[in-house]
């Protein structure tokens, strides 16, 4: 099978229904179950086996972090969007390098390369938008899983690949989100579990699911989180939480995570991982907003009796209808060109 | 808030609204409204009426929701006063100019205390009332039902996120399901959300709208062509007027946004320029001083959400506009929170 640069491939409803239905879809499900229930007790200093590869992949994501701090903010001119354009100097920085950066991934296998970087390079957020979302998170987790396709990782580097691979990942993101101030792409406010992440919030409740003397009703207490946010995704991401909402109303958690507060009144932790399971499925693997930017090559194979994609993605059919209106305004010359170019219309951001 | 009862039974009982029936009773066949057999006058409030929209009023001053049944009500009431509403509603002066709100109720209480209590100052919010707030339920019905009891005293327009597709993104479904346990009154507010205006005309020199502007569309009058009832779409000039941003770079520029335009200050110099106007005001982006001025003083953002979404730091601006047009900024921080939230806890389902 030829690698290929992957593409987006699912616009409309019923591409969605085809790809709930598919390999790729079932093995995503799988593996994250697969993950979550090998670190059940574990914590995120548990001792694992690091394999040579899982080392190098480490190395990689410490290089990111390096290269995060070649690009300061500088020009902060208290502009009208949030992003500090920087983002843009390492972004570009990333995807120039990433064939560079990830060659020792593939040093048998170098064709994969295309299918890797793609998925690597859209781990870190949206250049132009300069945001961050859990489309992006499912990014990395999909390089994860290309790397285990491809037998780069294996299954039995399941606790490493969530207690230190997983977790370097979200210490670089969460520089890179406070350092070049990244917007919260496609944030339900307060009523989502995060502004950025869901994965750490279902592998940490995953690694304290047999745990019956903390509660979920801990989270309120600020000593048990300062207490446990070394060790456990779940509380080190309520401690996030804590730190980086302000103002009145910011000492609770009920004003600005409603979401949070009502799964702390889930009684055992075992119900809140089944539950963070079955709702990743829905608010993200399901979600047209994130999926219709998901990619698909070789390794990760898009379901198959998609609409054509030639069709989706280059004529003014390519996005969804779900309102009258869409294509009976003709657009001005100037226009139209640069329109079409970039008409895999999807939802926008706001 | 204090609600002043002899100004409510003038806005209410007198012909404001006869005034508007005849004034616009022309305009109103200039947009078709689709599939609706309304009457083709405004109703007048009767007096159950108005005894019916103040419960309401005190009940959502208190941040209490309405019941699903009055929500149905209330939204059946607000089209039929929405519906005369032009695409360029006209408004007159002295007037309070109001940018995104985004569910922060309490913020929009201490909006109500820095620059007056409606209706004894006239208001013209510019959209965004829903999404990432915890009481988006609350702030637009609160705003509808003032809306529906002082027609003339206060001017709701339609911003991007008063809308099907967006709301289901960003909160406001997820919100109404969480508090009415459907989707029913979701449904209900945007389907009114359709018959919003999406532009004001304040004295015919302040051009007010929650975007910007769009390369379709060089005259006010054009506005007034288009056939606003409909869902906002995903190009075009509606949605342009709903979605753009004013930009350093000159000419017209591909937003980041993925829906609407950039412009530069050519265009906006242009545009106030051809309709005779002194100021585009518009809302639709966080500026951290609450109000910010492009392209010299022809365009003005306001933003009314302090601190937004918890995290932002921002502070919230409204722009008073006096009889004389001369204009004042009222900046505000987030109001305090009395105690804990309302709504109690529940368990969603993927949990239980």
């Amino acid at each position: 099978m030829p690698y290929f640069k992957p593409i987006k491939r699912i616009f409309t409803e019923s591409d969605l229904e085809q790809w709930k239905h598919c390999e790729t879809y079932s093995y995503i499900v799988d593996t994250i179950e697969t993950l979550a229930s090998s670190v059940e007790g574990k914590e995120l200093g548990s001792p694992t086996s690091i394999t040579p590869s899982a080392q190098t992949l480490l190395d990689i994501l410490e290089t990111v972090s390096e290269i995060v701090d070649k690009y300061p903010v500088v020009q902060d001119k208290g502009s009208s969007r949030f992003g500090k354009v920087e983002f843009r100097d390492f972004y570009d920085d990333i995807e120039a390098n990433s064939e560079k950066l990830l060659a020792p991934l593939a040093t048998n296998n170098e064709q994969s390369l295309i299918e890797l970087t793609t998925y690597f390079n859209n781990s870190w957020g949206d250049r132009i938008r300069i945001d961050y979302g859990s489309g992006h998170e499912l990014n990395f987790l999909a390089f994860l899983l290309c790397l285990l396709k491809l037998k780069v990782l294996t299954l039995n580097d399941s606790q490493t690949i969530v207690l230190k691979i997983f977790s370097k990942y979200l210490q670089v993101m969460r520089k890179i989100q406070k350092l070049y101030w990244l917007e919260p792409a496609g944030s339900h406010g307060v009523w989502g579990l995060d502004d950025y992440h869901f994965l750490p919030f279902l592998f940490g409740a995953a690694q304290l699911s047999p745990m019956t003397r903390s509660r979920p009703s801990s989270i309120h207490n600020k000593d048990i989180v300062d207490m446990y946010k070394d060790k456990y995704f779940y509380y080190q991401c309520i401690d996030f939480i804590n730190q980086v909402k302000t103002g009145p109303g910011s000492g609770s958690l009920r004003w600005h995570s409603p979401m949070l507060d009502d799964i702390s009144g889930v009684r055992k932790w075992s119900k809140v991982s089944e539950g963070m399971q079955k709702m990743y499925k829905a608010e993200v693997l399901c979600k047209l907003p994130i999926i219709q930017h998901f990619y698909f090559g070789s390794i990760l194979k898009a379901p198959e009796n998609l609409s054509d994609p030639s069709e989706s993605a280059d004529n003014e059919h390519g996005h969804q209808h779900t309102w009258g209106d869409c294509c009976g305004i003709a657009i001005p010359s100037p226009f139209a060109a640069k329109e079409m170019q970039q008409h895999t219309k999807t939802i926008p951001f706001d | 808030m204090d609600i002043d009862l002899d100004i409510q039974m003038k806005d209410a009982v007198e012909p404001d609204l006869e005034d508007q029936q005849s004034s616009s009773s022309s305009e109103s066949f200039d947009f078709p409204i689709n599939n609706v057999n309304y009457s083709s006058k405004p109703v007048e409030l009767t007096s159950s009426n108005i005894n019916q929209l103040d419960s309401w009023i005190e009940q959502l001053t208190d941040c209490k929701p309405l019941s699903e049944e009055s929500v149905k009500k209330l939204c059946s009431m607000a089209i039929d006063v929405l519906k005369f509403e032009e695409n360029v509603q006209p408004v007159n002066v002295p007037v309070t100019i109001c940018g995104d709100v985004h569910g922060q109720f309490h913020d929009l209480m201490e909006l109500f205390k820095i620059g007056g209590p409606c209706p004894d100052t006239n208001y013209l919010f510019m959209g965004d009332y829903v999404d990432r707030g915890y009481y988006s339920v609350e702030t637009v019905s609160y705003l509808v039902a003032m809306k529906i009891r002082y027609p003339k005293r206060i001017t709701i327009l339609r911003g991007n996120h008063e809308s099907r597709q967006i709301t289901q993104v960003y909160g406001f479904y997820d919100e109404c399901f969480r508090k009415y346990g459907s989707a029913t009154v979701w449904k209900l507010f945007t389907d009114l959300f359709d018959y919003f205006p999406i532009t004001a005309l304040v004295d015919n020199k302040i051009f007010c709208l929650h975007g910007g502007l769009s390369p379709m569309i060089e005259t006010i009058d054009q506005v007034r062509e288009l056939k606003r009832v409909q869902e906002v779409p995903h190009e075009g000039p509606m949605c342009d007027l709903l979605w753009s941003d004013p930009d350093d770079r000159g000419g017209w520029g591909i937003s980041p946004r993925g829906a609407g335009f950039t412009f530069g200050q050519d265009i906006s110099e242009q545009f106030n320029h051809t309709n005779d106007l002194d100021l585009i005001a518009r809302a639709h982006q966080l500026v951290m001083e609450g109000y910010s001025w492009s392209h010299q003083d022809l365009v003005v953002t306001i933003f009314s959400a302090p601190n937004y979404c918890y995290r932002c730091g921002n502070q919230a601006a409204i722009m008073e506009v006096d009889e004389r047009h001369n204009r004042e900024f009222l900046q505000y921080d987030p109001s305090i929170r009395p105690g804990e939230p309302t709504v109690t806890r529940k368990t969603p389902d993927y949990f239980l």
